[in-house]
């Protein structure tokens, strides 16, 4: 199966976090298959009809029995809070029984936000784990040095019984970021610039490993931008070194002890990348594809109905303080709709007290509850023919509704551009305004 | 129920292209219940393939299947998609695949030796797809053991039911 390398070679990080965790005790190598022990396990709504289904078609006639360690398992209601049907609300209710019936500890079921913002929010993890969650986006969790990756509701079920779970471990791809620190969030542009000139499959199954001048000068906000589209770039993991930015961050979260994880200096790479953020032209994902970018001068001039910024790739502090920065005195396009959606409770209130709220509302935006709506057919429906730019995470055929509508991926700047302008416009312009 | 990997298997292909997500494949957040998402699989890219699907039927795909949300193609299975072959597959819908013991196979070169409408035949003991109009063939990836372990348990929830009662003694019935 895996190549098999001298013991004395060098670790990559996934390498040396799926060594430390293998339950062999023997170092992994990439492309060797381990069962692993987990630090934590991220549950959306883990006891939803399905999940009570297939306990009782593997035969749990009355559901789980247990849950391998209630302090390691964090259920956060994300999805679906507030609940915008009645069947999600009685699907949150069982969900509520099974927490109680399970004795978990960790359960937010009564605050909006976003899972994966919370778990940094609340100091949920730490460096130097490994930590899964059934959905995609886990993978952000890398921002903090955490082992962060998304797993199927299937293999859930596994890690909620045993703690443990099966991995190949990844080969890995290096990509060392360079440039001035940048005057806006750039975590956005960078991913879609590398998905346009290596692909959205660049990565696949492989671990990310940001490194370069530029990432002390990266906020936590964009590094978990970075972080969680490393799945747009198909990979297993993507990680940041935890250097003073990350304890800085941790320091106020969490007082438990971590032993961060870095890459040995002779450590072997499938792949090496570097994105000189000077260069970097803008650019947007064009309908309906990740990985279909286009330079932005070959769009600019297209009208767009809504504009938003939100999401676990884009719903932080430095996302919303952009299109405030970018909409201060002035006003939305007449007839956009501009959907502003903070991806947490906490990075909500920081907005307040900055007074981006204030802002944004004057300038005619609204500001939408907190949770993975704004990057569903949950909140703001488009109809046919209408057209989109967002700072979320995916532009598919009907992610906003309408399989006739057409959704562009964008950096926040760019977005909050296009809101002010009422088309798609290169924010070059607007940049050197502010 | 177990799935048998080593069942031969045939069947008419389905052709799509790179990168399917997960969205096409299972459009739940517009179709909630498996009757509606039957009615409504794959249509983004083959508005025809709901109504035309035949049970033993071939999904054959490029690079990249299954990429986006973590989000199960049973509803693939429920149409009677007897296999999925594919130049690569999004990690997630690969674990779904097999924690669900869907049968998905990885054969490079697969969408060479195919064009939509042919027959393909699967053999997973000998390691190869294989057009039988042309004879074209091209190998296909085989699972390590573990992975078998899982298939053949019928899925993780299956293989952990074993594993549970094997450590726990058994499940009591239900109450």
């Amino acid at each position: 199966m895996g190549r098999r390398k001298a013991k004395t070679m060098g670790q990559t990080i996934a390498e040396k976090l799926l060594s430390r965790h293998n339950l062999a005790g023997t170092d992994a190598c990439a492309g060797d298959l381990v069962e692993a022990r987990i630090d934590g396990a991220m549950c959306h709504y883990h006891a939803d009809e399905p999940m009570i289904e297939m306990a009782a078609q593997a035969g749990f006639k009355d559901g789980l029995p247990r849950v391998w360690d209630p302090d390691r398992v964090f259920v956060l209601m994300d999805h679906h809070q507030p609940t915008l049907s009645q069947a999600l609300a009685d699907v949150n209710a069982r969900v509520r029984k099974e927490v109680e019936r399970l004795g978990i500890k960790c359960f937010h079921d009564s605050e909006p936000g976003i899972a994966h913002q919370m778990m940094a929010d609340y100091g949920l993890m730490r460096p130097g784990e490994l930590v899964v969650g059934n959905d995609s986006h886990c993978i952000s969790y890398g921002a903090l040095n955490v082992g962060g990756t998304g797993m199927t509701r299937a293999d859930m079920f596994y890690a909620l019984l045993f703690g443990e779970l099966w991995f190949q471990v990844p080969e890995s791809i290096k990509i060392t970021l360079t440039g001035h620190k940048p005057t806006y969030p750039i975590a956005k542009d960078i991913v879609l610039h590398l998905a346009g000139l290596y692909g959205e499959d660049v990565a696949a199954s492989m671990s990310i490993e940001y490194t370069g001048p530029l990432v002390p000068d990266l906020s936590i906000d964009s590094r978990m931008c970075l972080a969680a589209h490393g799945v747009e770039l198909g990979a297993k993991f993507a990680m940041f070194p935890a250097d003073a930015v990350t304890h800085d961050f941790l320091r106020t979260r969490t007082d438990r002890a971590f032993e961060s994880v870095a890459a040995d200096p002779d450590a072997t790479y499938a792949r090496e990348i570097t994105v000189d953020i000077d260069e970097m032209p803008f650019v947007v994902a064009a309908p309906h594809q990740f990985g279909n970018i286009v330079p932005i001068d070959q769009v600019a001039g297209t009208a767009i109905q809504q504009a938003q910024i939100g999401s676990c790739a884009n719903g932080r502090f430095e996302d919303i303080e952009i299109a405030a920065r970018v909409l201060r005195g002035r006003k939305v396009a007449r007839g956009v709709r501009f959907l502003i959606s903070p991806a947490s409770q906490s990075v909500y209130l920081q907005c307040l007290r900055a007074g981006l709220i204030e802002q944004l509302i004057e300038a005619g935006a609204q500001v939408i509850t907190p949770g993975c709506g704004i990057c569903q057919p949950r909140v703001g429906f488009l109809s046919d023919g209408e057209v989109c730019i967002t700072a979320t995470t995916r532009n598919f055929k009907g992610r906003k509704g309408s399989p006739n509508a057409e959704i562009y991926l964008g950096g926040p700047l760019t977005v909050a551009a296009a809101a002010l302008a009422g088309e798609i416009v290169n924010p070059k312009e607007v940049l050197r305004g502010l | 129920m177990g799935f048998d990997l080593n069942s031969a298997i045939r069947g008419r292909v389905w052709k799509f292209g790179d990168s399917i997500e997960t969205d096409a494949i299972n459009p739940y957040y517009r179709y909630p219940t498996m009757a509606e998402l039957k009615l409504h699989t794959m249509e983004a890219y083959r508005p025809e393939f709901p109504q035309q699907v035949r049970p033993g039927d071939v999904l054959v795909a490029g690079r990249n299947f299954g990429c986006g949300s973590s989000r199960p193609g049973l509803v693939l299975r429920e149409v009677g998609i007897a296999a999925i072959v594919v130049e690569s597959v999004s990690r997630l819908f690969l674990r779904n695949n097999i924690a669900r013991a869907l049968p998905i196979f990885m054969a490079p070169g697969v969408t060479d030796i195919v064009d939509d409408g042919d027959s393909l035949q699967i053999d997973y003991q000998s390691a190869t797809v294989r057009n039988p109009a042309t004879g074209r063939h091209v190998a296909l990836r085989k699972f390590p053991p573990l992975i078998e372990q899982i298939f053949a348990a019928g899925g993780l929830p299956e293989f952990a039911f074993q594993r549970y009662q094997r450590e726990q003694g058994p499940v009591p019935p239900s109450r």
